[in-house]
């Protein structure tokens, strides 16, 4: 900011301080792609070697022979249907708790508030047998349902923060216009929000991506599996095949960053919003 | 009385709230109430529970193993709380110092691990650890260090502090970012002030920087507290509680006497007393930590 003016000359010892955490920060991931492209003889050469030509087999027999195709496309089809169903759900109870009246408005909103302290640890028991009561379990609909209810408290509370910062005379002009409630949410609110919407989809996605104890109790056939647990029961399976561990490790983490080196800004703009969750 | 030009009689607001409280109170509010009704009962998952009142919870409190994992959590908090908040607020005030394009790169790098599913760096942690063929232990032998190459996720003694230096590893860039932010909202002058008045950097450091980021420091205690209550994912993937329960945490217990021992009612007691736990931390937190200026005193 402005006042790094006057500081702005860097000594040094501090600068090499910085690199060489960022440097232990990274060192893990690169040591992770180095390793996917070895053969297993190279491996032998040592941990820091670079191998003669990368093996880019790695990955197709991750894919193909772990399983992980069918990993991703299940994260993939879990994925998308929460994050677009909890923005929608957010939205409309967002809507509602910024600008309408309700009954027991602030007991409800403490509730919401109460479900996003209570780790899903506490209730996965008798969430595992509402999944096997209704028939759910290995499903999608088991993977997709409890992760909208756990997202829902958030996206309300987020939503309903963002929409009370709109100027309420633009509402109040679209209510003399003769527009309906539904219009106004449609046609004038949606429209403003979309910032706040897409900053809540990123976190939503990355939430539900990385999600591990839901999908590791309420699925237990393979051909349901997302990344993470399918990436646990690899581990497993293939203990000894380092190169191809760590090429699936690379498959579960490249979308992540990808989207956040797109959406960096939302990340540290919405940081405080995301660290209450 | 109208909240806003858009509301109406609360019958017709409903509508907006319904589908998101149904979803809401079936799959989150209703199994939370019935864990604390199994939590009073004997379950195997099969029979009808037995109803068991308090039985449990006294069971509990004379568990030997619910103390070790209770211990062990307690000394996790070093790893998840301690050093990523101390070490994130020192790196902060130093980068904070440095050309905007050097500061991003830095943020953006220390910030990577945050976004990774903690299960994944798990298993890779689980790896770059191994005994035999791990970088890690390579990287020690390398420097010449060899003899301190241990086996360190199946050593009694380092297991813990090799967990936690991962938990270490992945939270302190997530603070320094939150920090940083902080910083950016303290008022230059301030410092320039303190230049002037021939303040020393250490003094800078305790009597402007770490004051004003009191709700920073805060969100940070809450968040990383949390988490080492809630850590389940990291551990589950590195060691599944061992060796001989060394890394053994109470959502790992929970796991094991539930979903390994069918011991239903008993691991629900266990879930409870660790959600309790988080609420006790959070109304202590924001009890205790208080921004200066009597500001945010929710």
């Amino acid at each position: 900011m402005s006042g790094g003016l006057s500081l702005s000359r860097t000594v040094w010892p501090t600068r090499i301080i910085m690199w060489s955490f960022a440097l232990v920060t990274v060192v893990p991931f690169g040591l992770l792609i180095l390793t996917s492209l070895k053969s297993r003889p190279d491996l032998m050469q040592g941990a820091f070697v670079l191998p003669e030509y990368p093996h880019f087999e790695n990955y197709a027999s991750a894919w193909v022979d772990g399983h992980f195709s069918v990993y991703f496309l299940n994260s993939v089809l879990i994925v998308f249907p929460v994050v677009i169903v909890s923005i929608f759900l957010g939205t409309l109870s967002g809507f509602a708790f910024a600008f309408l009246s309700l009954p027991f408005k602030r007991f409800l909103f403490a509730l919401l508030a109460f479900g996003m302290m209570v780790p899903v640890e506490a209730f996965i028991i008798p969430l595992y047998y509402e999944m096997r009561y209704t028939g759910l379990i290995n499903t999608y609909a088991a993977l997709i349902l409890p992760q909208i209810a756990l997202s829902i408290p958030f996206a309300t509370i987020f939503m309903a923060s963002a929409m009370e910062q709109l100027p309420k005379d633009i509402l109040e002009a679209a209510v003399l216009d003769g527009a309906t409630r539904a219009y106004v949410l449609r046609r004038v609110i949606v429209p403003l929000m979309l910032p706040a919407m897409s900053t809540l989809g990123v976190f939503l996605f990355i939430w539900t991506w990385n999600e591990f104890l839901i999908p590791l109790i309420l699925v237990n056939d393979d051909s349901y599996r997302t990344l993470p647990i399918g990436m646990l029961f690899f581990q497993g399976r293939y203990t000894v095949n380092t190169p191809v561990l760590t090429a699936g490790a690379v498959i579960v983490i490249a979308p992540l960053v990808v989207i956040y080196m797109v959406f960096q800004r939302k990340f540290i703009s919405g940081l405080t919003a995301g660290a209450t969750k | 009385m109208k909240l806003s030009p858009l509301d109406a009689r609360p019958s017709k607001n409903l509508v907006y709230v319904l589908p998101a409280l149904l979803i809401y109170f079936a799959l989150v509010m209703g199994p939370i109430i019935a864990a604390v009704g199994i939590s009073l009962t004997q379950w195997n998952g099969i029979a009808w529970p037995d109803w068991v009142g308090f039985g449990n919870y006294i069971k509990l409190f004379s568990d030997d193993i619910f103390y070790v994992s209770l211990k062990n959590n307690a000394i996790f908090l070093i790893f998840y709380c301690a050093i990523p908040i101390s070490s994130g607020i020192v790196l902060a005030s130093i980068v904070w110092r440095f050309r905007q394009k050097e500061q991003l790169a830095l943020r953006t790098l220390l910030f990577l691990p945050y976004i990774m599913p903690t299960a994944v760096l798990g298993i890779i942690w689980h790896w770059l650890y191994n005994p035999a063929f791990g970088p890690f232990n390579q990287a020690l032998k390398l420097a010449g260090l060899g003899k301190y190459a241990l086996p360190w996720l199946g050593d009694f003694t380092f297991v813990l502090p090799a967990v936690g230096m991962v938990a270490s590893w992945y939270f302190f860039g997530f603070c320094m970012v939150l920090f940083l932010s902080g910083m950016q909202r303290i008022e230059p002058s301030l410092f320039e002030a303190a230049k002037v008045d021939g303040a020393k950097g250490p003094r800078t450091f305790f009597f402007i920087t770490l004051p004003l980021l009191l709700p920073e420091i805060r969100i940070a205690l809450l968040l990383t507290i949390i988490q080492s209550i809630k850590s389940f994912d990291l551990i589950f993937t590195m060691t599944r509680g061992g060796p001989s329960n060394a890394t053994l945490v109470p959502n790992l217990y929970m796991y094991q006497l539930g979903f390994q021992l069918n011991r239903y009612g008993y691991g629900a007691a266990v879930a409870i007393v660790g959600a309790v736990l988080v609420f006790i931390v959070n109304y202590a937190v924001h009890r205790l930590v208080r921004p200066v200026g009597g500001k945010g005193t929710s």
